[in-house]
């Protein structure tokens, strides 16, 4: 045998035994939450609970116990790394996040999508007051996707929702998600709660897209015509959808991922983000200048600090470009205001400028966004 | 190489070693531990991207919206219940009885088949639900953690089964116990991954 005590059939039950009381107990924990313990203290029992089955197993059924040291160096020495690769992780991504979380958002966005009516309201109020500006400018655009699905097939919003896909700026998007629900769903009363969280909202913009989105979010029913209005302009230029996607995907998934999502801490995202910066005044031509040029320089997304380097892509032809910048701008959110498709001629007419990375992020600054 | 660490895991420490080795711990085991060790290595860096991209995501469907706590607490037990199963089988063929050994041998791969069949459940309702693992960084952290997970434990079935094989072939004994042992360790590892991953990955996203 290659060590010396073997453990008995006896131990083994045992330790079976246990092992089954705790996962028990660990699901007990999650699905009847305990009040009195709190979060913090459910997450601390939790990581205990499968940290004392972790070393029973290891312990018993690997006989680590009982067996040569030899084995438990090799296997300590494994976990050392793991442990060490896992604080340095930590310390990378979930740290800067901690200062600036993309959690209520991702609550704000789930609870719209699940529209539960009152519920949505509160969350819509509370939220919102709680957050950080910051963290509000991001909100709406989230929000705003689900939002856009759901509203052809609710029930009574024919009236204000006619629209189809293109549903809205993102200026207005803080508008457009706070109003929804309460057209659906709830009475007149709560509509006026609804139109004071999308001012508060509004509030958050930034200042050349503010004026628009309170006044909009004063006359609710007349926002919702406004894309319909807007649609013809938008349709006036076609593009190639499918060559955008093309040159995105070769070009610029490699950072900002096949949804636009980015990589947080490393690679901006554009979904959700690029329209923003389509909207405020000068920013189209900013976005065209970014490619054309590159970026570099500290920027500001979404609450996230990015200070990296984006290459310019001016190798690329006039055409490409124009459809990648249209493909961002279009395949994960709404079309934005008055959106005009770029055009090989647009892209053509940046390039005289000859700016460098720097520059462009210079512009970025004048544009107001940091 | 093979055939000298059995014989010399079944004579012991006393067997005097060849002169090249200086350890006289069985090579194959020793070769697993430096294995799982590693493995620690490469599932302490998946387990942590998922952490590190968790709540990430800009679209849905979010974690929240797809696990089903009792399903997986199910499957998580199933995977338990096989490595007790599997130390039972390493005892029955220490004991040279066969019979047992072949019995609790079967026992494990059937549950390890079940816990897949779990797995294999699970991945195509997310599927359904529209996750992919494009479609955001929660879908593309988990299915890179939960899938490397499945293979590692589809790889242990097949071995479990292979070993089975065997001792209809070619009789099985004590002192080939190693080869077994080594199959239990896998097989433990994979259990206690999954211990983490349960913990960390499902439960943690409800409290
Ligand atoms: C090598 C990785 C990489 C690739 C490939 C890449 N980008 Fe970027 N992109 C970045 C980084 C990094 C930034 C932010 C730069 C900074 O921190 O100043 C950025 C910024 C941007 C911005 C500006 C966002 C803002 O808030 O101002 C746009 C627009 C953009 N990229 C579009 C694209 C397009 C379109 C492509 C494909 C033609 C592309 N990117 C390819 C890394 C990349």
């Amino acid at each position: 045998m290659s060590e010396g005590k073997h453990t008995s059939v006896s131990t083994y039950v045992i330790v079976a035994l246990i092992l089954g009381v705790i996962t028990y107990v660990e699901f007990a924990l999650v699905e009847y939450p305990q009040a009195w313990l709190g979060s913090g203290w459910t997450i601390f029992l939790l990581v205990a609970l499968s940290i004392v089955k972790f070393v029973m197993v290891v312990m018993f059924f690997m006989h680590l116990k009982d067996d040569d040291r030899t084995y438990s160096g090799f296997f300590s020495s494994g976990m050392f790394i793991a442990l060490a690769t896992f604080v340095g992780l930590t310390a990378m991504f979930i740290l800067p996040k901690a200062v600036a979380s993309t959690r209520p958002d991702n609550r704000a966005a789930q609870e719209a999508s699940h529209a539960v009516p009152h519920e949505l309201l509160d969350n819509v109020e509370t939220r919102g007051a709680s957050r950080a500006p910051a963290e509000i400018a991001d909100t709406p655009a989230v929000a705003d996707r689900s939002v856009s699905v759901e509203a052809p097939t609710a029930p009574n919003d024919a009236s204000t929702y006619s629209v189809t896909p293109p549903a809205g700026a993102t200026a207005q998007g803080g508008a457009a998600t706070a109003e929804e629900p309460a057209a659906t769903e709830a009475p007149a009363a709560e509509a006026t709660g609804a139109q004071s969280a999308a001012g508060e909202a509004a509030e958050a913009e930034e200042p050349a897209a503010q004026e628009a989105t309170a006044e909009e979010a004063e006359e609710a029913p007349a926002q919702a015509e406004a894309p319909t209005a807007e649609e013809p302009a938008a349709a006036a230029v076609s593009w190639d959808k499918d060559h955008g996607a093309a040159v995105f995907n070769a070009n610029c998934m490699a950072c900002h991922q096949m949804t636009g999502q980015g990589i947080p801490g490393a690679f901006p995202p554009l979904a959700s983000h690029a329209v923003e910066v389509y909207a405020v005044a000068g920013g189209r031509d900013y976005l065209a200048d970014a490619v054309i040029f590159g970026l570099q320089g500290a920027i500001n997304v979404n609450g996230m600090t990015y200070n990296g380097v984006m290459p310019a892509w001016g190798h690329l032809a006039d055409a490409d470009l124009a459809d990648a910048l249209n493909h961002v701008l279009t395949a994960w959110d709404d079309e934005p205001a008055g959106f005009q498709p770029y055009t090989a001629a647009d892209i053509a007419a940046r390039r005289p400028d000859g700016l460098s990375a720097g520059d462009v992020h210079a512009k970025r600054e004048a544009l107001g966004l940091h | 190489m093979s055939a000298e660490a059995s014989s010399h895991a079944a004579s012991g420490a006393s067997a005097h070693p060849a002169p090249y080795r200086s350890s006289k711990l069985p090579d194959v085991k020793l070769l697993m531990w430096v294995f799982l060790a590693s493995d620690t290595m490469f599932f302490g860096s998946l387990i942590g991207t998922y952490l590190a991209y968790r709540e990430r995501s800009l679209v849905g469907p979010f974690p929240q919206d797809l696990f089903d706590i009792p399903l997986t607490t199910v499957s998580t037990f199933v995977l338990l219940m096989s490595s007790f199963l599997m130390v039972l089988s390493l005892h029955a063929l220490r004991q040279n009885d066969i019979g047992k050994f072949r019995l609790w041998t079967a026992g494990v791969a059937f549950f390890g088949a079940i816990f897949l069949g779990f797995q294999v459940f699970e991945f195509t309702h997310f599927a359904h639900a529209g996750l992919s693992i494009h479609q955001n960084l929660f879908g593309t952290t988990f299915f890179i953690l939960t899938g490397t997970h499945g293979v590692h434990v589809t790889v242990g079935v097949i071995w479990l089964v292979s070993l089975l094989v065997t001792s209809y072939i070619r009789p099985m004994k004590a002192k080939d116990a190693v080869y077994l042992e080594i199959a239990g360790l896998y097989w433990h590892f994979v259990d206690i991954v999954w211990i983490v991953i349960f913990t960390v990955v499902y439960l943690v996203e409800f409290v």
